[in-house]
């Protein structure tokens, strides 16, 4: 039981979040493993996204935010005081929507150890590389590395933005809706990276494709409008569930 | 009954706090505002009546001296206030929240300012121009035929920074408003992909907002600076009128009046071309 606590890297106790009156999350508890894929499923507007950004404080931007409960990772509590920029530099994120920036792809991937204070001279070159190999896309674009990477397709450019979140080393990595803009190839390309970075990261998936959830994750929480309806092992989530909701949504018959 | 409807609906959901944001705040101008015009104009009526009562001829320096010290007056206090008010515009929509009172109050302001017709700054720039004329004669004291020598910086300090405080009102709403603008076509996820690879704020700043926002923020200045050339111009009109001598004929202090104006204007029409040159060049 001890173990089993040390290894959870992020807890959630009694979050509820509200964007103005209107609440977006309902008292959600649950405990997140290191090296594991967890995924949350549901359909739209289940607030997927909102749990997600939550996590690494992307909501702080959001005007009308507010939230009760608490966040813990590694053990500290997250709250006004935590220095939210050495956060996200641990918690990295890839979002819905490739958003590469105006500048090369080189450039692109170095972003993060730039911001770091890192220059050309110290090995940037070989982080790039070691980064870009990593997710598999070296070969398709050691010749334009001093090109933008608007030439490239959107998987590719997906790719580009995990291992742009890789540079910077994080401990977690949160993929909110990483295919929802890319074809069945691209999105078996992202898939399959996914479950490779399991083996170094501990990874959050949200996703509204209930296949996508029972291919790519451990754990899976199942959330309907705000409310975290069921959280288990995968396989059990997907085979055996417990709440009448999470066998409607599993076997298609609702959301 | 649209009208009524959504007048209904806002009453409706308009809780205290809700109304000081939507009703009480966006009104504030009207009052400030319209207690400082209430007191403006006492002194202006005072100055404007001067006019014909005090013929003053202190000085008649020539029409080319008094051109360059309008520019040079309207370049330097515009620049001035164009950084102003880009600093301004960076601290209201970068670090305040949208529902801040400081930044409803200021944005509220700033959306009156920049209404005001340009006309009516160039009355009240005339007004303090003319209240001050009078004692001009006592500052320089010299015979008007001793005092013809071109000497542009030096003369009307008083005079110049009336309209230096005029051109500063006049070019920093315009300025805060157009720059917040191009702060906000600075789309969110741009923001969100550097804050989530753990950017500071002022990384995220000087790394994309402002590499992204610099044309428009270029063509806010020259937008402004167009406006302040539009009151010059009306201005150095006033100024040659006032000050060349009587003895240099009706048709001549005429065709100054005209150039001076013309050529200010044509300045503030290119202005306002660049502007839109780069306007169109950016969003294209």
């Amino acid at each position: 039981m001890l173990s089993e606590k040390e290894q959870s890297i992020l807890s959630i106790r009694n979050l509820n979040i509200w964007y103005g009156d209107k609440q977006i999350l309902n008292s959600l508890s649950f405990d997140i493993q290191q090296q594991q894929v967890t995924a949350f499923i549901g359909p739209t507007n289940s607030g997927k996204s909102t749990l997600v950004r939550c996590i690494n404080r992307l909501n702080d931007f959001v005007p009308n935010f507010k939230s009760t409960g608490e966040i813990l990772f590694k053990g500290t509590l997250l709250g006004a005081s935590t220095d939210t920029t050495a956060l996200r530099k641990q918690i990295g994120m890839v979002f819905r929507k490739p958003t590469l920036f105006r500048c090369s792809i080189y450039e692109n991937v170095a972003y993060g150890a730039r911001i770091s204070g890192a220059s050309r001279s110290t090995s940037l070159d070989g982080i790039v590389e070691k980064n870009l190999r990593k997710i598999g896309l070296w070969s398709e674009v050691e010749n334009i590395l001093d090109e933008t990477p608007e030439q490239l397709s959107t998987g590719q450019q997906q790719l580009l933005c995990v291992a742009r979140a890789l540079v910077v080393e994080p401990e977690v990595l949160i993929f909110d809706e990483p295919c929802g803009e890319l074809d069945p190839i691209e999105t078996v390309k992202i898939e399959r990276l996914v479950r490779d970075l399991a083996d170094d990261y501990t990874l959050i998936f949200a996703t509204n494709k209930r296949r996508q959830a029972a291919r790519v994750s451990d754990v899976a929480g199942f959330l309907y409008s705000g409310e975290l309806v069921e959280f288990g092992a995968t396989e059990r989530l997907f085979t055996n569930p417990q709440d009448n909701r999470t066998e409607q949504y599993v076997t298609g018959r609702l959301g | 009954m649209n009208l009524y409807k959504n007048f209904y609906v806002m009453n409706a959901m308009s809780t205290r706090a809700e109304r000081k944001q939507k009703i009480v705040l966006p009104s504030t101008p009207f009052f400030t505002l319209g207690i400082a015009a209430g007191i403006a104009v006492i002194p202006i009526s005072n100055a404007l009546k001067k006019t014909d009562a005090t013929n003053i001829q202190v000085v008649s320096p020539n029409a080319l001296s008094m051109l360059l010290n309008d520019l040079y007056i309207v370049l330097s206090v515009s620049l001035l206030a164009i950084l102003l008010g880009i600093v301004c515009a960076f601290y209201l929509e970068e670090w305040l929240p949208k529902t801040n009172w400081v930044r409803r109050f200021i944005e509220s302001h700033v959306a009156v300012l920049t209404g005001i017709p340009s006309v009516l700054y160039g009355i009240l720039a005339i007004s303090i121009f003319l209240s001050y004329a009078g004692t001009l004669k006592v500052i320089n004291g010299a015979p008007a035929a001793q005092d013809t020598g071109a000497r542009p910086f030096q003369r009307h300090t008083t005079l110049f920074l009336g309209e230096g405080l005029i051109f500063i009102l006049m070019v920093m709403p315009v300025t805060i408003k157009t720059t917040q603008e191009a702060l906000r076509s600075v789309a969110t996820p741009v923001r969100e992909a550097a804050y989530a690879l753990g950017a500071s704020q002022w990384q995220v700043l000087t790394r994309h907002v402002v590499p992204i926002a610099f044309t428009r923020m270029l063509a806010a200045g020259c937008r402004a600076m167009a406006r302040a050339f539009a009151t010059a111009a009306l201005l150095i009109g006033t100024y040659i009128w006032h000050y060349t001598a009587e003895t240099d004929g009706m048709s001549s202090r005429f065709l100054l009046f005209l150039g001076a104006a013309l050529f200010l204007s044509v300045c503030s029409s290119t202005l306002v071309e660049i502007h839109a040159s780069i306007y169109n060049s950016d969003s294209a």
